[in-house]
C-alpha cells in the first residue's frame, strides 16, 4: 500500500542535504489543506502521497520496527522461557507503542482509500460527510507521520537526566559583546526559570563600564542539558550600540560551550571521570607566613587535569573549599563533554548532525536588532521578535526545531544502518 | 573616587573580587556601597565587615575581636575529617582548646555522621564562646550548656562551647578526659613577629588569639602537659596547627613532654608544614 520512494539514487545524495529538504518539507508541506474546499479523488491522491514522500524514511523506519517484531514473534519458542525469549519479549514491549501507531496508520490509510471513493458521490450529503472525514483523516495521518512516529522512533537520551553548565565568553565587539552577554546570560536564566530549572551564576568578570567579560552558569534540573546543549557556538549579534553616535550597525559575537554537569554524589569511584593522581591543584597567590597572620582572603585555585591538559581556574567564591568545589565540578562537566562528543564520533552520526557537531568556534545564530529577527545558521531558521526570545519564553522556539533537526538526524541514521 | 583607592591598595583582580563580595552584601545599593569600601580602606578585615566567613560547606558569623577563621585551617580540618571515620556505634569524644568561632568542632559535627561525636570547646575569651554559641545555633548543631556533662549515647552530634583557659592548672577538673581527639590552633605567633603584623590582623583581631609569648611556643607547652597528664585517650588523636617555621620544634616539646612518639606533619596548601598530627602510640 505504502510506496517507498527513497532508493539507491537517493541514499547517496548529501545527506545534510536531504536532511535540510526534509526539514523545510514537514515544516510546510505535511499541514493538511484544513480549510473547506471541495477536495477531488486526484487531488486527494495527492495530498497523501505528500504526507508519504515527506514521511518516507519515517515510515521505512516504522516498517523495519514492524518487520522486526514480526521475526522476533516468530523465533519465540514454545515455551516463552528461555532467555532469548525474556529478551524478545522484553524489545516486543520495547515497540509496542510503534505497533499501536503503526496500525492506527493502516487504518487510517484504509479509511482513506474508501472515503475517497465517496468523494464524488452523487448524493450531495453523502459527498460533504465524506469531505469532512476525509479532512479529518488526513490530519490524522499527517500527525502520525510528522510528530508521532518521530516521537516513537528517536531512542530515549542518554544525557536526557543530566543538568547543564553553561560557559558564555565575550569576542569580537569589545565592550558590545560583554554588554550582550550580560543579555544572553539574563536570556538562559530567565530561560530556566520558565522550565522550572534552577539557575546559578558560578562566576563572571563583570566589567567596570557594565556588561560581563566572562560567566558561568549552572543551570540545574531534568532535561536541562538536552535542551541547552544546542546553544553550544558562536552567538552574533548585530546593532547600533548605545554609544555609537553615527547610528552605525556594529557586529559583535559570543561564544557559548555548554557542558554536561555530573552531580558529585552520583559519581562513584570507578567510573569517575578521572582519577585525584591526574590532578595538580595550585593555589593562586604567595600567602607569606600564612595562618594567623595573614586575614586576606586568597580564595583563588587553579585545577590542571594533566592527561588532557584541561586547566580550570576558580576564584569567585570566598572560601578555597568553595572555589575548589567548583572548578572540580566544571573539569567533570569538561571530561563528561570530551567523553560524550567520542561516544557520539564513534557511532558516526556527527557525520550527518548539524547541530550537535559543529564546530564550537562556528556562527551558530544571528541576532539582528534593527531587523528585528533571530535567524539559526544551522537549519536555516529565522524568527522574528527578538524581545520575546530574549525575555526568556521565546526561546523554546528555537530550541524544539534544532531537537527536531537533531531527532529527524538520528533517525537517518538509524534508517541508514539497515540495508535497504 | 573610593574604588581607584580599593584598586591602588589590594591590586586590580582581587579588588574587583572584593568588590562583588561587597556589592551582592548591600543588593547593588551604590550608596551603601561606597560606605562598605570606605570601611575596608581604613584597613577593616573584609570578613568582619560582611560579618561571615565560609569554613568547608559551613558559612559562619564572624565578629571583631574573635579571630578569622583561616583558609589553612579549613584544609585541614576537612582533612582531619576524612582521616577519622566515627560512627553512631563507635562514637568519639573531642576536645577544641582555643575553640574561637567554633569553625573546627562545628566542621567536624556537621562533616561526621548524626550521634558519632561529642565535641567540647573552650576559650578564655567570652566573645569566643558567645560567638560559637550563635554559629552551633545558626548552622544547625545541637549545643550543650556549659555546666552540664554528657550522658549516654548520643542521639546527634553536640557541641559544647565554654569559658575556660588552658592555661589554668585547675582547667583539668571542668574537663571530661580522656578525649579521643584533641584539636587546637593555639595563638602561635612569637612577640617579634606580632608587633610586625598587618594592621588588619593586628588592629582588628584579639591580642590573645594570635600572641604566642615571646617564642609563640607557650601553648604547646601547655598542651603537651596536659596529654602528659591524661587529657588523650590512650590511641587518640592530636591535630595542632603551627606557625609557617614551627613544626620541627613543636613535635620536639611533644616527644619531650608527652612523649608522642608516632607524629605526622601536613602541609598547608601553600606548601607550608601547618600541622601536627600525633599519637602516643
Ligand atoms: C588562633 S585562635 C583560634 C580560633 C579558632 N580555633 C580558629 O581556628 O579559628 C586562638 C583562640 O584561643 C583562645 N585562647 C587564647 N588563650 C587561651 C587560653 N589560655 N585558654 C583558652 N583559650 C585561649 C583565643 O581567645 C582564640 O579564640
Amino acid at each position: 500500500m505504502l510506496s517507498l520512494r527513497i532508493g539507491r539514487s537517493c541514499t547517496s545524495s548529501s545527506p545534510l542535504l536531504r536532511l535540510v529538504a526534509i526539514q523545510h518539507r514537514s515544516y510546510t508541506a505535511a499541514k493538511p489543506q484544513t480549510n473547506a474546499r471541495i477536495v477531488n479523488s486526484a487531488s486527494a491522491q495527492k495530498q497523501i502521497q505528500d504526507i508519504e514522500n515527506n514521511a518516507s524514511k519515517i515510515l521505512r523506519a516504522v516498517q523495519l520496527r514492524t518487520a522486526e517484531r514480526r521475526k522476533l514473534r516468530s523465533e519465540m519458542t514454545e515455551t516463552f522461557s528461555t532467555a532469548e525469549d525474556i529478551q524478545r519479549m522484553k524489545r516486543l514491549k520495547e515497540t509496542e507503542d510503534i505497533q499501536a501507531a503503526w496500525t492506527e496508520w493502516e487504518s487510517t490509510r484504509e479509511l482513506l482509500n474508501e472515503t475517497i471513493a465517496l468523494l464524488a458521490d452523487e448524493d450531495p450529503a453523502m459527498c460533504a460527510m465524506a469531505q469532512e472525514e476525509y479532512i479529518s483523516l488526513l490530519s490524522t495521518l499527517s500527525h502520525l507521520a510528522s510528530t508521532k512516529f518521530p516521537e516513537l522512533l528517536v531512542p530515549n537520551s542518554s544525557t536526557g537526566h543530566l543538568s547543564a553548565l553553561m560557559e558564555l565568553k565575550s569576542g569580537v565587539g569589545g565592550s558590545e559583546s560583554s554588554l550582550f552577554l550580560s543579555e544572553l546570560l539574563r536570556m538562559y536564566m530567565r530561560y530556566a526559570n520558565v522550565m522550572n530549572w534552577k539557575a546559578a551564576l558560578v562566576g563572571s568578570n563583570e566589567l567596570d563600564g557594565g556588561g560581563t567579560k566572562d560567566a558561568i552558569v549552572e543551570i540545574t534540573g531534568s532535561g536541562a542539558y538536552d535542551a541547552l546543549r544546542w546553544e553550544s557556538g558562536v552567538h552574533r549579534v548585530q546593532r547600533v550600540p548605545a554609544t555609537e553616535t553615527s547610528g552605525r550597525v556594529h557586529t559583535s559575537t559570543v561564544a557559548v560551550v555548554v557542558l554536561p554537569l555530573v552531580e558529585e554524589k552520583s559519581v562513584n569511584a570507578e567510573e569517575d571521570l578521572f582519577s585525584m593522581d591526574d590532578i595538580k591543584l595550585e593555589v593562586m597567590r604567595a600567602r607569606g607566613a600564612g595562618g594567623q597572620h595573614v586575614n586576606k582572603t586568597e580564595s583563588a585555585v587553579r585545577l590542571t587535569h594533566i592527561p588532557s591538559g584541561i586547566t580550570v581556574s576558580m576564584q569567585d567564591e570566598r572560601s578555597q573549599h568553595q572555589n575548589r568545589r567548583r572548578a572540580f565540578q566544571v573539569l567533570r562537566a569538561r571530561l563528561m563533554d570530551l567523553k560524550i562528543a567520542a561516544e557520539i564520533k564513534s557511532r558516526r552520526d556527527v557525520r550527518r548532525n548539524l547541530v550537535q557537531g559543529a564546530d564550537r568556534s562556528e556562527k551558530i545564530r544571528t541576532y539582528n536588532f534593527p531587523q528585528d529577527r533571530i535567524t539559526d545558521h544551522r537549519i536555516g531558521l529565522t524568527l522574528t521578535g527578538i524581545n520575546y526570545v530574549m525575555e526568556g519564553d521565546g526561546l523554546q522556539s528555537i530550541i524544539d526545531p534544532l531537537q527536531f533537526h537533531h531527532n529527524e538526524s538520528v533517525l537517518a541514521d538509524m534508517l541508514d544502518e539497515v540495508p535497504s | 573616587m573610593s574604588i581607584a583607592a580599593l584598586v591602588a591598595r589590594f591590586g586590580r583582580q582581587h579588588a574587583l573580587q572584593e568588590i562583588k563580595w561587597l556589592k551582592s552584601a548591600v543588593q547593588d545599593n551604590q550608596h551603601a556601597l561606597e560606605h562598605l569600601i570606605n570601611r575596608r580602606l581604613t584597613g577593616e578585615p573584609l570578613q568582619y565587615i560582611l560579618g561571615t566567613q565560609p569554613f568547608g560547606p559551613l558559612n559562619l558569623l564572624v565578629r571583631p575581636p574573635v579571630l578569622i577563621p583561616r583558609p589553612e585551617t579549613e584544609h585541614w580540618a576537612i582533612q582531619l575529617a576524612q582521616l577519622l571515620s566515627p560512627t553512631p556505634a563507635k562514637p568519639l569524644s573531642l576536645l577544641d582548646l582555643g575553640t574561637g568561632s567554633g569553625c573546627i568542632p562545628l566542621l567536624l559535627c556537621h562533616l561526621w555522621p548524626s550521634g558519632s561525636l561529642y565535641a567540647h570547646g573552650i576559650d578564655c575569651s567570652p566573645d569566643a564562646v558567645q560567638l560559637a554559641t550563635d554559629n552551633a545555633e545558626s548552622v544547625g548543631i545541637r549545643l550543650l550548656s556549659a555546666s552540664t556533662r554528657r550522658d549516654g549515647a548520643l542521639t546527634h552530634n553536640v557541641f559544647k562551647p565554654e569559658l575556660a583557659s588552658y592555661l589554668d592548672p585547675t582547667v583539668l577538673n571542668l574537663l571530661e578526659p580522656p578525649y579521643d581527639v584533641i584539636t587546637a590552633n593555639p595563638p602561635y605567633i612569637p612577640r617579634r613577629e606580632y608587633d610586625d603584623l598587618p594592621s588588619e590582623v593586628k588592629d582588628y583581631e584579639d591580642q590573645r588569639a594570635l600572641l604566642g609569648g615571646e617564642d609563640g611556643l607557650i601553648f604547646y607547652h601547655a598542651i603537651a602537659k596536659l596529654v602528659a597528664d591524661g587529657l588523650l585517650a590512650e590511641h587518640g588523636t592530636l591535630a595542632l596547627e603551627v606557625g609557617h617555621d614551627q613544626a620541627p620544634r613543636v613535635q620536639e616539646i611533644l616527644r619531650a613532654a608527652a612523649h608522642m612518639e608516632s607524629i605526622d606533619v601536613w602541609l598547608d596548601p601553600w606548601g607550608k608544614q601547618r600541622t601536627i598530627i600525633a599519637r602516643r602510640s
